[in-house]
């Protein structure tokens, strides 16, 4: 069971979570005794356990430890292990679960700030004001919301570990939907707020249409198949002679599933409303860990299952127009958006784009092993890597939603003359999201581009002598990789608009930021990996963790 | 650590020392951070003398005794040993100079300390010279770096403070100028970034080559196989990237008709930023196509010197032309880089080592003097609030030292004998001459044109007052009296006054090295490429 370690935390300390806030003294007395029992649940809470601030305590703990676990699991060449058949722990899985727990740890830290608990709030009495009453009882509110928020936060964290470890379709969806279901209540988890309401109702239909889909898929895939077992599908599909309309039709219906999860075009129209409406803790999840999670189902449905042995998959050109809409799509929109939570939601859109392009050159099939590995890398450290600059850009938004501020352009206005060094690290993320070099984001792309202008290069042919007849003799996939650059070139201008609002607008309000030790503390610290990710040994070191996870895949 | 690996430190410590100078202002405590920012600015200014020290010992022998001429193509001197910085993809720190960039390494370290001189007293100083040291790092990273990563890298790094300089000192447009400046040239080196993968994708030596790719960036290993068996198979692809290379090189250099982000920059940068724009930015164009495009693709240089021909040429009497009709003295200085910018060009194009050469002096001198230009300019828009060239005149009575400056600055500009600017431009013709007979014709009556606005703009500002005592002040002075230049400004003028008489009167100084190198380039590089094509060299 100690391969599980970090699951067993988060149970344990979810279990923790609604039982410790509930001890108290309570006293059973044995019927026609006086003798009195204590039983500890209920009653009068005890001062420590009366707390607000306990769920953040648990939660943040358990995911740190669960992060440390992971961390260790990643760098052990230990071989897989099975579970039940259902479950394969090993590098990657525990890479995976290294870098949703990363994330949810970061949310649950500025969660403090966006839902802060007050243990020395109180009832409003009757002397009150009518403003001071509502802003005892938000507060009162705010601390009994505390454990439900995180209790959800470690549910979702749990879903998509035993996500990245199944090995099974079905086992697989469940816990998708458990980290689904999960954050669709956090997502419409500020229900006074009207968008709040919105963005959950919206999130939760579109995703639960999507998921429905995907489930009619794998019945169909079960019917073809009689089996759900990965390997068993890997085999089946190899065996199939043609293609069995069964086993297409259901491929396809998963990838609306799985489409909506990582927010591709044209699946991708519920999630800037909930982005937008969910809190930016929140939604930096969704285009993190939420999006990482899409990304693992979709490379264990189509490179595990649906890939022939040689030859071009059925999905390429699919997914090969796909990614170029999202891209293109995503970036059109962001250019508009004058919300920067919809900025950085239709940002996520472009970036998933160019994971498909990725995915999709590795799919026409011209490359081999080493350039699939090549591909798969540089997407895995792309999925990581993002949880530093664009859960990163998230925060400093959270960080100005603590002041109520955040859905408008406008709210970054001269951010960099009200700190500095927060709007400095907001700058980093926001080059590093349109890959400018040294920073991460460059490494992913091109790590990315690469791996397409690997595959695709040498397919041109080698005796035309000059560029047109080169050009046409070149497989398309290489023009991929163009339509990544150029669409980089277009992402430039909202990006950089970011950084000029904050550098050039006067504030409208000239006031320092509201004191959040540790959310700017980890921003600063995301900024400073951002950097430190790029170039160097600090990209060395990532790099191999994400090959090494990379080979167990 | 100096003499050991003295490029690694020119490059890495200011870059060091000026993150330092930014950050730790913000994390350490009031009292601390309000010292720290008291010496931000003479420390920065510090480590640019030193390494304006540093380099010139290079130059002189003193650190490493080198002999500037001789060195063999596909050779550097003060090479590091290799440090291997991601290993998984290949890529290492390999830094070393040569005739082609030890010249454009001097002339960042001794522009640095200049423009820091010139807006020495620039509003938040605390910020703008550690920004400039940081720029600095990043230039002078991008000309010894011989690794395609790192030299990417580098190459991306200027834009950052640049984009800052230009954002948060510039102008009344600095926010339209800051965007396209950047997304101009960010797009251009994206497309250079394919033609640089495509080349990563077709590398063979496996010793170096990265664990999971199996290629690797280093130059030298690629210039080798270029030499030998050719980096590309397949002409078209060739010509492909070197075409991609081109649309990355060109832009930065600017050529028409990728030069329209080039005067908005200018005209909004504040002083030091357009010195160094022009003065280094520009060269990093010039200089990376040289190093990679031609060295590494020298038939598809062959084969496409008409379109060379025809940016060169286009861009020499197309911005020449538009010169003429500017009324800001900052945007033409700025088109006048773009027409000399031609001349680059130009004399490769003419594949003759002479013209070559002269191409790498026109970087050097332009270099030198539109940084003059630029810090005339400035200092015009700094005591009189105005760029326009009609709206005042006889500036001689009122501003002697900036009036002499910028006669100074135009005559060297224009390619007097005797300063730096003529040396360049005659040998350009003169090889241009020898490559494509008459033609030489519509360069040379380009230099008309140049003398054309440079003398009426002169006429116009300098002299020519209605009252030969008062002269016409322009209206955006509100009646206050006009200043000279201050003493930081006149002494970082006079020093490049003095650099541009120097090497107009001896401009062997590089240019020995500099033709040894373009000679060398001939044999080792082009002839053979001329030969397969049928040119007859």
């Amino acid at each position: 069971m100690e391969v599980l370690l970090p699951e067993m935390i988060l149970v344990v300390s979810v279990v923790l979570a609604i039982l410790v806030p509930n001890i108290g003294d309570a006293k059973f007395r044995i019927p026609l005794t006086r003798v009195r029992v204590p039983i500890f649940v209920g009653g009068t809470r005890l001062k420590g356990t009366s707390d607000p601030r306990l769920p953040a305590l648990i939660s943040i703990t358990a995911f740190s430890l669960a992060m440390f676990f992971s961390f260790f699991g990643v760098s052990a060449d230990s071989s897989a292990v099975e579970i039940g058949g259902v479950l394969a722990v090993n590098s990657f899985s525990r890479m995976m679960s290294f870098v949703f727990y990363a994330a949810l740890l970061l949310a649950a830290v500025a969660a403090n700030y966006r839902l802060p608990a007050r243990p020395s709030a109180r009832a409003p009495r009757e002397r009150d004001s009518a403003a001071q009453a509502e802003r005892l009882v938000r507060s009162l509110m705010d601390n009994r919301r505390q454990v439900d928020f995180h209790i959800l936060l470690m549910m979702v964290g749990l879903g998509m570990s035993l996500m990245a470890m199944a090995s099974n379709l079905f086992f697989m969806f469940v816990a998708i939907e458990l980290a689904s279901l999960a954050s669709y209540i956090l997502v419409a988890f500020h229900k006074e707020e009207a968008v709040g309401g919105e963005a959950g109702a919206k999130y939760f239909i579109v995703g639960s249409v999507a998921s429905a889909t995907g489930i009619y898929g794998m019945s169909l895939v079960y019917l073809w198949a009689g089996d759900l077992d990965f390997d068993a599908l890997a085999a089946s599909w190899a065996a199939m002679d043609g293609y069995d309309p069964l086993a297409v039709i259901g491929l396809g219906l998963m990838l609306v599933a799985f489409g909506f999860k990582v927010s591709a075009a044209p699946f991708h129209l519920a999630a800037p409303d909930a982005y937008a409406g969910a809190s930016s803790p929140v939604a930096g999840v969704l285009a993190t860990a939420s999006k990482a999670m899409g990304f693992v189902a979709l490379l264990r449905v189509l490179l595990h299952v649906a890939m022939p042995d040689e030859g071009e998959a059925i999905w390429f050109v699919l997914l090969a127009l796909i990614a170029i809409v999202t891209m293109t799509w995503g970036n059109l929109a962001a250019l508009t958006s004058e919300n920067p939570k919809r900025m950085l939601a239709y940002s996520s859109v472009a970036h998933a784009g160019y994971m498909l392009a990725a995915l999709a050159a590795v799919g026409s099939g011209l490359g081999d092993d080493s350039t699939t590995r090549l591909v798969l890398v540089a997407i895995i450290f792309h999925l990581s890597v993002l949880v530093l600059f664009k859960l990163g850009a998230f925060l400093v938004l959270g960080l100005l939603e603590i002041e109520g501020r955040s859905h408008r352009l406008e709210d970054l206005h001269g951010l960099a003359h009200r700190d500095p060094l927060v709007a400095g690290s907001m700058f980093i993320f926001m080059l590093s999201l349109a890959g400018v070099p040294p920073l991460a984001g460059f490494l992913s792309k091109l790590l990315m581009i690469n791996g397409i202008i690997n595959i695709s290069a040498g397919t041109g042919s080698t005796s035309a002598d000059a560029i047109v007849p080169w050009a046409e003799s070149v497989d398309p996939v290489f023009w991929l990789a163009v339509a990544i650059v150029l669409n980089s070139a277009l992402s430039l201008f909202y990006y950089l608009r970011i950084a000029l609002v904050m550098f050039f607008e006067t504030p409208e309000s000239t006031k320092p930021l509201r004191r959040a030790t540790h959310l700017r503390n980890s921003i600063v610290t995301l900024a400073f990996l951002t950097l430190a990710f790029g170039i160097g040994s600090g990209a060395d070191f990532l790099l191999e963790l994400v090959q090494n996870a990379v080979s167990a895949f | 650590m100096i003499t050991a690996d003295p490029l690694t430190f020119i490059t890495l410590a200011p870059i060091a020392l000026g993150m330092a100078l930014l950050i730790l202002p913000q994390v350490l405590p009031t009292s601390m951070a309000e010292y720290m920012q008291r010496i931000a600015r003479p420390l920065s200014m510090g480590l640019a003398l030193a390494i304006f020290a540093i380099t010139t010992m290079l130059f002189l022998g003193q650190i490493g005794a080198i002999d500037w001429l001789n060195i063999l193509q596909g050779e550097y001197v003060f090479q590091n040993t290799p440090v291997v910085l991601l290993e998984e993809i290949g890529v290492r720190w390999v830094v070393g100079v040569d005739a082609l960039s030890f010249p454009m390494v001097w002339l960042t370290a001794m522009l640095i300390p200049v423009s820091m001189l010139v807006e020495w007293d620039a509003k938040k100083g605390h910020i703008f010279h550690p920004l400039i040291l940081i720029m600095e790092g990043a230039l002078v990273g991008v000309f010894v770096a011989l690794d395609l990563f790192v030299f990417f890298v580098f190459w991306e790094m200027t834009l950052i403070p640049m984009f800052l300089l230009i954002l948060v000192w510039g102008g009344d447009n600095r926010r339209y100028a800051s965007m396209k400046f950047f997304i101009y040239t960010f797009t251009a080196s994206v497309f250079m970034l394919i033609g640089i993968l495509v080349m990563y994708f077709n590398t063979a030596d496996t010793s170096l080559a990265g664990t999971l790719t199996g290629h690797h960036f280093d130059l030298i290993s690629m210039t080798a196989q270029a030499a030998g068996s050719g980096l590309i198979d397949g002409a078209g692809l060739r010509h492909f990237v070197w075409i991609l290379l081109l649309i990355g090189f060109a832009t930065k250099m600017p050529s028409v008709p990728v030069h329209t982000w080039l005067p908005d920059a200018h005209v909004e940068a504040p002083t030091a930023g357009s010195m160094l724009l022009a003065g280094v930015m520009l060269k990093m164009g010039a200089y990376g196509f040289l190093r990679v495009a031609v060295t590494i693709f020298p038939e598809s240089t062959v084969v496409f010197t008409p379109l060379l021909l025809l940016l060169g040429m286009s861009s020499l009497v197309y911005a020449a032309i538009v010169c003429m009709g500017q009324t800001n003295l900052k945007r033409m200085v700025a088109y006048s880089s773009v027409s000399h910018m031609g001349l680059i060009f130009l004399g490769i194009a003419t594949m003759q080592p002479l013209g070559i050469a002269g191409a790498l002096f026109m970087m050097f001198a332009h270099g030198i003097i539109s940084p003059l230009l630029f810090a005339v300019a400035g200092a015009f828009k700094h005591h009189y609030h105005t760029l326009e060239i009609g709206s005042m005149r006889g500036i001689a009575h009122h501003s002697p030292w900036l009036a002499g400056h910028m006669m100074f600055g135009w005559m060297a500009s224009l390619g007097l004998p005797l300063l730096a600017g003529f040396v360049a431009e005659i040998t350009v013709l003169i090889a241009f001459w020898m490559t494509f007979g008459w033609l030489v014709i519509l360069p040379a009556l380009t230099l008309i044109i140049t003398a054309v606005y440079y003398i009426t703009s002169m006429q116009r500002t300098i002299f020519e007052g209605g009252d030969p005592h008062v002269g016409v002040l322009p209206d955006s002075l509100h009646g206050e009296e006009a200043r000279d230049i201050t003493w930081h400004e006149n002494a970082g003028m006079f020093v490049l006054v003095a650099l541009t008489v120097l090497f107009g009167i001896l401009p062997f100084i590089f240019w020995d090295m500099m033709s040894d190198w373009s000679t060398e380039f001939m044999l080792e590089t082009l002839i053979d490429a001329l030969n397969s094509q049928g040119v007859k060299p």
